[in-house]
């Protein structure tokens, strides 16, 4: 095939019509893509999709609403939702943790959640958000490695001699981080930064995220690693024979703290069908979809955890709003401790 | 610029019988509507940097304090060894490979030149956990070899965990461009060589590789801005770079965070600049490309070719593929693990799509808006022509994010855009920003190695611009843009912070499909969707690069 063109054909004439072309075509997607009826509920989460997407659904056919979800890191979300300000299309905001929702109250991008809502789970006392799940911090073993009558009661054996370079933990992870900030706020930050130096002087191992952890202790590259009871509950389902277990630390140690995934609600978008979702998520049959489907801790409607997941006594979220704010002092000591993030 | 450029025109004027030389040819002024086109282009590409800047403006001013202190400095400085390590390496390998498939009588030559390059679609995270339980302590390779007494594997971190990855996965950024420029370059010069009595390796040193260089280069500079810009690998590895920074301070310090993207993008631009000064002019030998290529005997060297293609190819792409397997063989033997929240395959045909049309779409988008900034940056003298070659290049260094939020800022306050936000035309411009470099650079190269005098001759015959263009330019030009095409494409599907940012609402791609179940530890998921992918740029590679490029020969 010859493309025929004339032989004078002007330059100028052909950017003119590539550029009406691509108008013309903006335009077409522009109707395409920017309806938006009334009835929609569009959420911004953190959560991943494998962990939230049957609820949704389910909401979405009871209420006859529907539903649009972006998903993504929620800290980046939350860069996301400042950068949109008021002109933020979405409605509800779930972050897997409290940090990147207090950094939009700061902003004052969030809206106060009503009493009824705040009734049904742990919150904020700023009234910015709810948890709807937990997520347990806990020693993640290999059990060739270790006996479990060898395994420490606390945190604060992990320093001693016998744990000398057999600890993997993440100190650039969020959820890491938020476990110092709450130690921080119970203990002080003198007893949190002697803690950090001493596990870095016993020879533990960093790594980048809870996943890496996970895996590094099931192919024994490292005997145990600090993380949150998630990962290996998964890492069972996918591979039954792992050889690494969970091991809570006691009750009330630093080490057994509770993390929150939370959900808030928008300034610009809709709050009574914000709210109407948010308490779809603490209904009964929603936390047990987190129990037994995500494995984590249901925080309301009296559920319980599934079936092989140590319950503590009482669930202890240390202090809530201190996730926010206290961030920037917990970097400080993670570096002052010598770990380079 | 170039200030003697002008000073042996009369020399290469009186003697027509010699090629064109680069000097000669960049003394021309450039048409004003090339110049026109190229500075719309720059703007486009000019986006992210001019988001920083505003960014760093509207908050106190914690630039200068932020590139001062040490916390700045030290990982500026990795970044940089990384990053010239790493291109460097992978310069090496990318050429050496692309020679063996393209000029040697290696057996399964299609196979290789499919495989070569598709390392570079797997997404950093997925490379680097896949890599991890291939090669770390206790992993697939020590088990394997534990019969032979092998264990204690040393542990897969910090610099040389980082430098493994990177380099496994960005050497197609060299092998595209090179293999490509073997596919158009003359045979008569390797034939001449060899007849004059020179042996394979000397008329390689000699002759090829001094027109190989600027392919070669190109694709050196493109690994360089993608280390610089990755966060993936990094983060994985626990080796603080510049992003890592920009990652850890984006949420606590918002100022400095962006502080930092923009020393980021200085360093990057300044980069790219002193990479077009420092460029020496080759003399490039243009002609009609081989319809029967050169083909060299290895010989004995048979079995060491083979060994570098199984090496490189095995390292960044056979192992994680081993180990994506059988995460996804799990999932297929055991319910429970297997596809959970998703129906299974099906839920994969949706993002599949998604993922190929985006991906050709940037691919073409790209080549076609940066053709003019490559024709007035290689082929004429213009005092706009090293800006915009620094920011068309360097914007592929930023981190993704950077561009996704320059992406939102702009669409929220351009009050004519703000009906494109969260649509498909402005995460396809984010694309196009972000990878059209690659586009670029070989764009560049091709335009370097089309004969300027077919076009007078030509015109002389009474084509217009565009006719020649069309006619003439093009057709000698498929296989380097086939391959810039062919990397923005392999980087469009990978991609992640941009498409999860600025997508439509509920828009999915294979990425993204990885990236979600990666995060919720559904192995077996992300096995899956990383096996599609694989196989869907091996496929998109072979149809639109490959036989793009060996159409010619």
């Amino acid at each position: 095939m010859r493309p025929k063109f004339h032989m004078q054909y002007p330059l100028r004439t052909i950017i003119h019509t590539a550029s009406m072309f691509t108008v013309l075509t903006a335009a077409a997607l522009f109707i395409a893509c920017g309806e938006r009826d009334d009835e929609t509920l569009t959420i911004y989460s953190g959560r991943s999709e494998d962990l939230i997407a049957p609820l949704l659904d389910r909401f979405a056919e009871e209420t006859d609403t529907k539903v649009q979800v972006r998903y993504a890191d929620s800290v980046e979300l939350a860069l996301l939702i400042r950068e949109e300000g008021e002109q933020s299309p979405t409605d509800v905001f779930i972050s897997q943790s409290p940090g990147p929702i207090a950094f939009l109250a700061e902003l004052r991008l969030l809206r106060a959640l009503s009493e009824d809502v705040l009734d049904l789970a742990p919150h904020s006392d700023g009234r910015q958000w709810v948890a709807i799940t937990g997520r347990q911090r806990v020693l993640v073993y290999n059990r060739d490695q270790i006996a479990a009558d060898d395994l420490p009661a606390s945190i604060f054996e992990l320093t001693e001699p016998q744990w000398e370079g057999r600890i993997g933990f993440a100190p650039s992870n969020g959820s890491f981080q938020d476990f110092v900030t709450l130690f921080r706020m119970d203990h002080g930050d003198d007893m949190a930064l002697d803690w950090l130096q001493g596990l870095v002087a016993n020879g533990a191992q960093t790594y980048g995220n809870n996943n890496a952890i996970v895996q590094a202790v099931a192919r024994s590259e490292i005997d145990a690693g600090l993380v949150n009871h998630y990962y290996n509950e998964r890492l069972k389902v996918e591979n039954p024979n792992t050889p690494s277990a969970n091991h809570r630390f006691a009750d009330g140690d630093p080490g057994a703290v509770m993390i929150a995934t939370a959900a808030s609600a928008l300034s610009s978008g809709d709050q009574e069908l914000a709210e109407q979702f948010i308490r779809f998520l603490l209904e009964a049959e929603s936390q047990r979809y987190f129990a037994e489907e995500t494995l984590e801790y249901p925080l309301a409607a009296g559920v319980k955890p599934a079936a092989g997941i140590e319950a503590p006594a009482t669930i202890d979220f240390g202090t809530f709003d201190a996730l926010g704010g206290g961030l920037e002092r917990t970097l400080e000591l993670i570096r002052e401790a010598g770990l380079d993030i | 610029m170039r200030p003697d450029s002008t000073s042996d025109l009369a020399v290469t004027v009186a003697d027509p019988s010699s090629p064109p030389r680069r000097e000669q040819v960049l003394a021309r002024r450039a048409p004003i509507s090339l110049v026109a086109a190229s500075v719309v282009t720059a703007m486009v590409f000019a986006i992210p940097f001019g988001y920083l800047v505003v960014r760093n403006l509207s908050a106190d001013a914690a630039l200068l304090s932020a590139v001062a202190s040490r916390q700045t400095l030290d990982p500026l400085i990795r970044t940089l060894w990384l990053a010239i390590s790493v291109s460097l390496t992978a310069t090496l390998i990318g050429t050496l490979l692309a020679w063996i498939t393209m000029r040697t009588d290696l057996p399964g030559r299609t196979f290789w030149r499919i495989a070569c390059p598709l390392p570079l679609v797997l997404p950093s995270f997925v490379a680097g956990a896949a890599m991890l339980a291939a090669y770390a302590p206790g992993g697939l390779l020590e088990q394997l070899l534990s019969p032979f007494g092998v264990s204690g594997l040393p542990r897969i971190d910090g610099y040389p965990g980082a430098f493994m990855v990177l380099t496994s996965i960005t050497y197609p950024y060299v092998y595209l461009p090179v293999a490509a420029r073997l596919a158009s370059l003359p045979p008569s010069l390797e034939e001449a060589a060899r007849l004059l009595g020179h042996r394979p390796i000397p008329t390689f040193r000699r002759v090829v590789w001094p027109q190989l260089l600027p392919a070669s280069r190109a694709g050196g500079l493109l690994t360089f801005l993608y280390v610089v810009s990755d966060f993936g690998v990094v983060q994985l590895m626990g080796f603080q770079t510049l992003t890592t920074r920009i990652f850890t301070t984006r949420l606590v310090d918002t100022s400095l965070s962006f502080a930092l993207g923009l020393v980021l993008a200085i360093v990057a631009l300044v980069i790219v600049m002193s990479e077009r000064l420092a460029s020496r002019d080759v003399a490039i030998a243009a002609g009609e490309p081989a319809r029967r290529p050169v083909v060299i005997p290895l010989g004995r060297w048979r079995p060491a070719a083979l060994l570098a293609l199984i090496g490189s190819v095995g390292i960044g792409l056979i192992a994680p593929v081993i180990v994506l397997s059988w995460w996804a063989y799990r999932g297929l033997v055991n319910e429970a693990a297997g596809f959970a929240s998703t129906e299974g395959m099906t839920a994969l045909i949706e993002p599949t799509w998604n993922t190929v049309s985006v991906s050709v779409a940037a691919a073409v988008v790209s080549v076609a808006l940066v053709l003019p900034v490559a024709f007035l940056t290689a082929r004429y003298r213009s005092p706009f022509a090293g800006p915009l070659n620094a920011v068309v290049v360097a914007g592929f260094a930023l981190p993704g994010l950077v561009i996704a939020l320059s992406m939102v800022f702009m669409a929220l306050r351009v009050p004519a855009l703000s009906a494109l936000y969260q649509t498909l035309p402005l995460l396809l411009l984010a694309y196009v920003i972000h990878f059209g470099a690659q586009a670029y650079r070989s764009a560049q190269v091709g335009v370097g190695a089309v004969d300027e005098r077919l076009g007078e001759a030509a015109r002389t015959l009474g084509a217009g611009r565009l006719r020649r263009l069309w006619r003439v330019e093009l057709p000698l030009m498929l296989p380097p843009l086939a391959a810039g095409g062919g990397l923005v494409m392999l980087s469009t599907m990978k991609e992640l912070p941009a498409t999860l940012l600025a997508a439509p609402l509920g828009f999915d791609t294979l990425a993204t499909r990885i990236w979600t179940a990666n995060e919720g530890g559904f192995l077996a998921d992300a096995g899956m969707a990383s096996l599609v992918l694989i196989a869907v740029s091996a496929l998109l590679t072979w149809l639109l690069v490959i036989r793009r490029a060996d159409h010619l020969r």
